[in-house]
């Protein structure tokens, strides 16, 4: 039986009856293919569901006063506005900005340390256990473990820079997980060649096995900032509700999905359906920036 | 090969800025848990480590505590959720990485990751609006043709149920299983595949021999991830199954878990309660931690029977420390 | 190229770095003091979820204060408030012995009651109108599973000429704590002695049947799926969803429907408490609604010596918040159907706002 040259396109299933395969395996074959097809169809689903769910709820509160207003607070009278979500907007951005900015460098950072240092062993399985066990802690334990330790503990109130702290907390173990086990698959190979060829053991990391594990830990990341910017339990206890938009991360910090669940229990209808406009925004800004940070790593890679 | 020790400044610099982020993390770590700690501490000491994990009743009206219920609700839909969803998350991932079109690839991975974008307050929503009763009627059939099965047949079939919510966190976790499996497949050396194929294996064939061997131990890290995520889901929960404090005997019964109890109770709890609270979160940790540890245990075992070699973390193969050892 | 690529990264990540910096950096002067946390006319508070949008209200129509309230529930309002970590709590049930000393510890509490809400018995019974008349017992087996359709006897009895479908009833209670379930259980205890041993009354009960759904909303949801389901929600939602409701058996004997009037009674000829802290239950009232709710908010009578995060200006906007919330304030409620406190009552809630201080002077 010949053997097949490397760069062969894959042969469709039929024709591997030229190749004597027994029609057996050619049945296995198609049936696999047609279970994986069906799996990935099977997981889109759910996603067609409630993108149309939340399409059809949502999308009639967006406007343009919609972004460009904060919430008022006025539920009560018809004929009064009750405002729109700029300040949930403005606080999810910068909140959830600043918590990356925190759990991107430590969480690679450490994943690094794990897969290219890791010695003294105790010290690495210490780690990772208690890294492991962080990836099952509730959101609202982190809000709370944020209370008690920087809002109750020092006599200070809320702060958005508070809420960041928590939801850094929340991406720590997903991107530092992530990471190693993608830095793990970068083989060894590439970093022998690379010390062999004279360079220094940080240039070697630096240059070789980060961009290597790029993509794979952009993905992480993405999924830990998607995570962070969903999750309300951390910031009502560390962030606190507000209306009024503002930058000052020192202060109290609306969030989206703060104001979605403020909202969306709320029992004046166009509250409620704020609420979903809000959850439809929060859903499109995640989406737009999965697709920018692609183009950018997509570009630097092929560069 | 000579460096001076200027050049190997930055090297060190690294090694020990590693080493104390990474101590620094375990500080922190340690705190939160010692924090956490101090606030549960009441709730065990009344009733007892055992009285407390073990107890079966959990009646706040009459402070009693005893989390039994709930740790077999978070089991249960823990288990559901990483049944249907560990696998159908490999499987489409397997699609996208050796079966799927090349244009196709990009738009199908953003919409897969999108699911990870949705609040879990809308899941949750979703889940009790829209799916839980679709559900019903076919979950009633179920349990009327399958009564003689234990658990899963007989008793009552209410719309917020256990099957729901183990299915709405099934959905929740397979983003990041299936990006995790992804990016694990597509780092599968071409020359194990291509050696496959050259022996004469269908795709399919070649996948189960070269792809999946390889990529176990990712796949497993990327469905402890899920796992965790499912474990501490609070709001899509408690939205959708029921919160009914009893030991779960149905699969389509009300039930509750760790996460929930404590969305649900934090905001008006005190003393002793709050207390309770606290230590169901320690609970959870352990359960978490164990599970981890099983899994990587499971990982080291499969690695040793499969003929791919494991680098352990952390290990670097001889060549690499003789490397490192001259000075690079 | 990779080094024009990385150029755009370095720029967009320097962007984002330096946003954040200018929003840490303008903050660096605010945070660190406790006394400036807040921009002047700025209060904080934390508690009730049933408040929430009443709070919320009133600090968007007075001008210059900006009213930032989580909801985070009343234990926890109560608990942020012993922290120091908001203004003012609000609370549904009055404060409890052991959360009045703890509070005690940082300064003399006052509880202020500022407005009622029923709590209505809701139904989904297609072809019954509005208006079927229930009594506690008969409310109380409902929820012990006694009752189980709703063509029983005892819904009989009290509804002649009323067609009854034999429709299964489907229990729906709260499964988070609540303050709602507090009252409703309240209201169960007080009036039917089998519910108050095998059950009891709280915000979180053993609920001996029915399905347990998350907030007011989830249990109006869940009421309005299902077809003959019974639901207690507060009156708001009930009013907003339109909701047929019951009218339930007061102390004295009549069947009274949830209205902002029938509310109000309930806390007519209540005897209050030196602390204002006043739980009603089973009110005597002939036009009273039996199942009412009340809801109060807590501050230190001396806020600037108990170290409120706010410091004076907030002590200030507190006194101008709760002013206006007791007087204007009461006028607007029926808007989102909320109910206006008694006269009595709110005499005595107004005296309590003039005696708040700061460090021993009066702030009104």
């Amino acid at each position: 039986m010949s053997a097949l040259p490397i760069g062969t396109p894959p042969i469709p299933g039929d024709r591997l009856a030229r190749f004597a395969v027994s029609s057996r395996r050619r049945r296995t074959d198609r049936a696999a293919r047609g279970l994986l097809l069906a799996a990935t169809l099977i997981a889109l689903i759910p996603l067609g569901l409630i993108l149309y769910y939340l399409i059809v709820k949502g999308l009639g509160a967006w406007s343009w006063s919609f972004f460009t207003t904060d919430p008022t607070g006025n539920t009560f009278f018809k004929s009064e506005s009750i405002g729109g979500i700029k300040s949930a907007i403005i606080g999810t951005i910068e909140m959830v900005a600043l918590a990356s900015l925190i759990a991107v460098p430590v969480g690679v950072g450490v994943a690094l340390w794990l897969v290219e240092y890791g010695q003294p062993r105790w010290f690495a399985h210490a780690v990772r256990f208690f890294i492991d066990v962080l990836t099952g802690v509730p959101s609202i334990v982190f809000g709370l473990f944020i209370y008690i330790a920087l809002v109750v503990g020092t006599g200070s109130s809320y702060a958005g820079y508070k809420g960041s702290l928590a939801l850094s907390l929340l991406m720590l173990p997903v991107v530092t997980r992530s990471a190693e086990v993608v830095l793990q698959l970068v083989p060894n190979a590439l970093r022998e060649s690379a010390l062999a060829l004279g360079a220094a053991r940080w240039k070697v990391i630096f240059r070789v096995v980060l961009p290597t594990a790029l993509t794979g830990m952009l993905t992480g990341v993405l999924l830990a900032v998607a995570r962070a910017a969903g999750e309300t339990a951390p910031l009502l206890f560390a962030a606190g509700a507000t209306n009024k938009s503002t930058t000052d991360l020192g202060q109290f910090m609306n969030a989206l999905p703060t104001q979605i669940y403020k909202d969306v229990t709320s029992p004046t209808e166009s509250v409620v359906n704020r609420a979903w406009g809000a959850a439809l925004t929060l859903v499109t800004m995640i989406l737009i920036l999965n697709l920018i940070a692609r183009l950018i790593a997509r570009r630097s890679r092929f560069a | 090969m000579e460096r001076s020790p200027l050049a190997r400044l930055p090297d060190r610099a690294l090694k020990y800025g590693l080493t104390s982020l990474a101590a620094l993390i375990l500080i922190l770590i340690v705190y939160f848990f010692e924090r956490l700690f101090v606030e549960a501490h009441p709730a065990f000491s009344a009733a007892g480590l055992f009285g407390f994990v073990f107890g079966n009743n959990w009646n706040v009206s009459a402070e009693h505590f005893g989390a039994l219920p709930l740790v077999v609700g978070t089991l249960i839909t823990s288990a559901l959720a990483l049944l249907m969803g560990v696998p159908i998350a490999v499987a489409a991932a397997l699609y996208l990485t050796e079966l799927c079109p090349r244009r196709l690839l990009a738009p199908l991975t953003i919409l897969i990751e999108l699911l990870a974008a949705v609040p879990s307050v809308v899941y949750g929503l979703w889940g009790i609006f829209f799916l839980a009763p679709k559900l019903q009627p076919a979950e009633q059939w179920v349990a009327d043709r399958l009564s003689f099965i234990p658990f899963i047949g007989g008793g009552v079939v209410t719309i917020p149920n256990y099957f729901v919510a183990g299915l709405i966190l099934a959905i929740m976790i397979l983003p990041i299983v299936s990006a995790i499996a992804r990016e694990v497949m597509t780092t599968v050396p071409p020359d194990h595949k291509e050696a496959a194929l050259g022996l004469g294996a269908t795709r399919w064939e070649m996948v189960r021999m070269a792809v999946i061997p390889y990529c176990r131990p990712g796949i497993v890290g990327g469905a402890m991830l899920g796992l965790g995520r499912a474990i501490g889901e609070t709001i899509a929960v408690t939205i959708v199954i029921g919160n009914a404090p009893q030991l779960g005997r149905h699969l389509f019964g009300q039930g509750y878990t760790l996460a929930a109890v404590i969305a649900n109770e934090f905001g008006e709890a005190t003393g002793l309660h709050r207390s309770a609270l606290f230590a169901e979160a320690l609970v959870l940790f352990v359960l978490t931690l164990l599970v981890n540890a099983l899994a990587r245990i499971f990982v080291v075992r499969t690695a040793r029977g499969s003929r791919t070699p494991i680098v352990g973390p952390g290990e670097a193969p001889g060549d690499l420390q003789a490397a490192v050892a001259v000075g690079a | 190229m990779i080094t024009k690529n990385k150029t755009v990264a370095t720029i967009l990540g320097v962007a984002v770095l330096s946003l954040v910096l200018a929003a840490c950096g303008s903050s660096s002067s605010s945070s660190s003091s406790t006394n400036s946390a807040s921009t002047s006319g700025t209060i904080s508070g934390a508690g009730s979820t049933f408040a929430a949008p009443v709070y919320e209200q009133w600090g968007s129509q007075i001008s210059g204060l900006t009213v930032n309230y989580q909801a985070v529930g009343s234990g926890a309002g109560v608990t942020a408030l012993e922290g120091k970590t908001v203004d003012f709590g609000a609370s549904d049930p009055p404060l409890k012995e052991e959360e009045e000393t703890a509070l005690g510890k940082v300064g003399e509490p006052v509880q202020i009651p500022m407005f009622l809400g029923a709590i209505t018995v809701s139904y989904n019974l297609p072809g019954v109108s509005a208006g079927l008349k229930l009594d506690g017992k008969t409310i109380a087996d409902i929820y012990l599973g006694k009752i189980k359709t709703w063509d029983d006897a005892a819904i009989k009895a009290l509804n002649p000429g009323v067609n009854l479908p034999s429709t299964p009833i489907t229990v729906i209670h709260r499964s988070d704590s609540s303050g709602t379930s507090a009252g409703f259980t309240g209201f169960l205890a007080a009036v039917d002695p089998e519910w108050e041993s095998k059950v009891g009354s709280g915000k979180d009960v053993p609920w001996p049947t029915g399905t347990g759904a998350k907030g007011n909303a989830g249990v109006a949801g869940a009421v309005q799926q299902t077809t003959g389901a019974v639901g207690y929600v507060e009156q708001a939602y009930a009013l907003q969803h339109k909701f047929t409701t019951a009218d339930v058996k007061n102390k004295s004997g009549k069947f009274v429907a949830p209205s902002l009037q029938s509310t109000s009674a309930a806390a007519e000829g209540i005897e209050l408490p030196a602390n204002l802290g006043f739980a009603i239950k089973n009110p005597s009232s002939p036009q009273a609604y039996p199942i009412t709710s009340q809801t109060f908010v807590v501050v230190f009578k001396d806020m600037c010596k108990a170290g409120i995060p706010g410091g004076k200006s907030a002590a200030e906007g507190v006194v101008k918040f709760l002013n206006y919330g007791l007087n204007e304030g009461q006028s607007i409620l029926a808007q989102a159907d909320y109910a206006a406190l008694p006269s009595a009552i709110l005499s005595k809630s107004k005296e309590a706002v003039a005696s708040l201080q700061c460090e021993g002077s009066p702030l009104s």
